[in-house]
């Protein structure tokens, strides 16, 4: 039997792991959030003359090409020098819903390579190849944010209210991938997920991943912890499921969709899937003081409810990552892995048991 | 309010005139004002009872017209993905998350033009609309 992470959760209320692990087989996860680090790979094919591309930009957004010669990168949060509300994130999106995309390119034209300059379109259908590869998405739990200073903060986290005027967080909560396998039993180099709508991999752990995080009494991280590089076909992708987003002069961000299946190997996986809203933690940090001071900590039952209470003032909250689509993910590939469209995958390789991140010195 | 300019008035400094005699703060929202034609001017006006109520006299001596305007705010609903950002900076209630189905619930009436929903956003899915009662 295959069910969601929240069914599971719910159940969990009324029946024991012992008893979970015999019923269900595997559980899926969904969430789908802003997921800054992330981008496509696209081969755009050689023109007649070729060109080695150097500079180049799409529908004006600049985009890597220190890749051979038409090999591109475009990362997600690279804005257009004249209109910071648009970028890389925004060009995927339209590549993904098969418009075209102008590519101007430029380079100083070699032997091989003679052609200088090439200004044409391009979209889904005429290009070789649209890989995403996103270094670090599907974080493990992240912290709320509020603003205790006077004046509207304008963050990744949204728009925050002066004075505490609001919470803003941004996870799946008991829906979450990594929530549900806090130790990453099941999750590591190989395994199939669904990304953006089509079959996916975890390629590696994502950048920043983190080991030393302090659990909760019921041993999930209670802050950023585990994270996952992700790969897939952007090809067989669809736009429900990657969105383009900005954030009010923070700048561009892509709304990544992500689910997880998680087998249930034993009893003790099977408690882990169990972990409902009310047992899973995270902090609140304060982006109006600049060392980001934590404040205190809510459940993401608290969360959820729209309203949190924080030294005796109640604070509204609201969720950046959309629940409603993460349940749709969560829904589909339950879906897909009764009707056997979908296989579990065995990770070929688990991730590191001991990582810490190394701060950056400015000497 | 909408400001109505008869073609004979356009060559009036009408705005000059309400900020330097009455005392009046004008911003400027929109322009549309062209010679020997009638003309429109979307304006903010604010500043001491009797100085407004003096100034709305005058523009009814030199016949402009005066136009309430109603801001509304333009929802795309149908792209939204209900992540839910925009509720918590909506004070007047009217976009609200559903909190067993996790979809956003957009109640115009309740709206106030506050306008925090528009960078709230990240999907940029509401506008401003000015529109003449």
């Amino acid at each position: 039997m295959v069910l969601t992470a929240e069914e599971v959760s719910e159940m969990g209320r009324s029946r024991s792991a012992r008893e979970i692990a015999e019923k269900v087989d595997v559980v899926t996860t969904g969430t789908f959030s802003p997921m800054c680090s992330s981008g496509v790979f696209i081969n755009v094919g050689h023109s007649d003359p070729p060109i080695r591309m150097e500079k180049a930009t799409l529908n004006g957004v600049p985009v890597f090409t220190g890749l051979a010669a038409v090999d591109l990168y475009i990362g997600a949060t690279e804005a257009h020098p004249e209109n910071p509300a648009y970028g890389g994130a925004h060009v995927i999106e339209e590549l993904l819903e098969g418009k075209d995309v102008e590519l101007i390119a430029h380079a100083k034209g070699t032997d091989c390579y003679p052609l200088k300059d090439i200004r044409t379109t391009i979209n889904r259908e005429n290009i070789n190849d649209m890989i995403m590869f996103n270094p670090r998405n599907a974080y493990q739990n992240y912290p709320a944010a509020v603003n205790s200073s006077r004046q509207i903060k304008y963050t990744y986290m949204g728009s925050l209210l002066p004075r505490m005027g609001n919470a803003n967080y941004s996870t799946s909560g008991e829906l979450s991938p990594l929530l549900n396998d806090p130790q990453l039993r099941t999750i590591g180099v190989g395994t199939r997920i669904f990304l953006g709508g089509t079959t996916g991999y975890v390629s590696w752990f994502g950048t920043q991943f983190k080991t030393d995080t302090e659990t909760n009494a019921h041993g999930v991280p209670v802050s950023n912890a585990a994270a996952l590089a992700v790969i897939g076909d952007a090809k067989a992708m669809r736009p429900d499921f990657i969105k383009a987003a900005y954030f009010e002069k923070y700048g561009v961000s892509i709304f990544i969709g992500i689910g997880i299946p998680i087998p249930l190997l034993d009893e003790e996986m099977a408690a882990r899937v169990m972990i409902r809203n009310d047992q899973i933690t995270t902090r609140i940090l304060d982006y109006g003081d600049p060392g980001k001071p934590e404040l205190g900590r809510v459940t993401y039952a608290e969360l959820q409810s729209g309203e949190i209470t924080l030294n005796h003032k109640k604070i509204r909250t609201a969720s950046l990552s959309s629940l409603h689509r993460a349940r749709i993910i969560a829904d589909l590939l339950k879906k897909e892995l009764t009707e056997g469209r979908f296989l579990l995958a065995e990770p070929v390789e688990p991730f590191p048991h001991r990582k810490d991140l190394n701060p950056l010195i400015i000497r | 309010m909408v400001l109505t300019f008869p073609a004979e008035a356009i060559d009036e400094p009408i705005t000059y005139t309400l900020i330097k005699e009455y005392d009046v703060m004008i911003n400027i929202l929109n322009a549309d004002i062209t010679h020997g034609r009638e003309g429109n001017l979307l304006i903010e006006m604010s500043g001491e009872e009797t100085n407004v109520r003096e100034a709305l006299v005058y523009l009814d001596n030199k016949q402009i017209q005066i136009s309430p305007v109603i801001k509304t705010i333009l929802f795309r609903e149908s792209r939204c993905i209900h992540c839910g950002a925009c509720a918590s900076v909506c004070f007047s209630g009217a976009l609200d998350m559903d909190t067993a189905t996790r979809e956003l619930k957009f109640s115009p009436e309740r709206c106030i033009a506050c306008e925090l929903c528009i960078k709230a956003c990240p999907l940029q899915l509401f506008e401003l609309n000015f529109g003449v009662n």
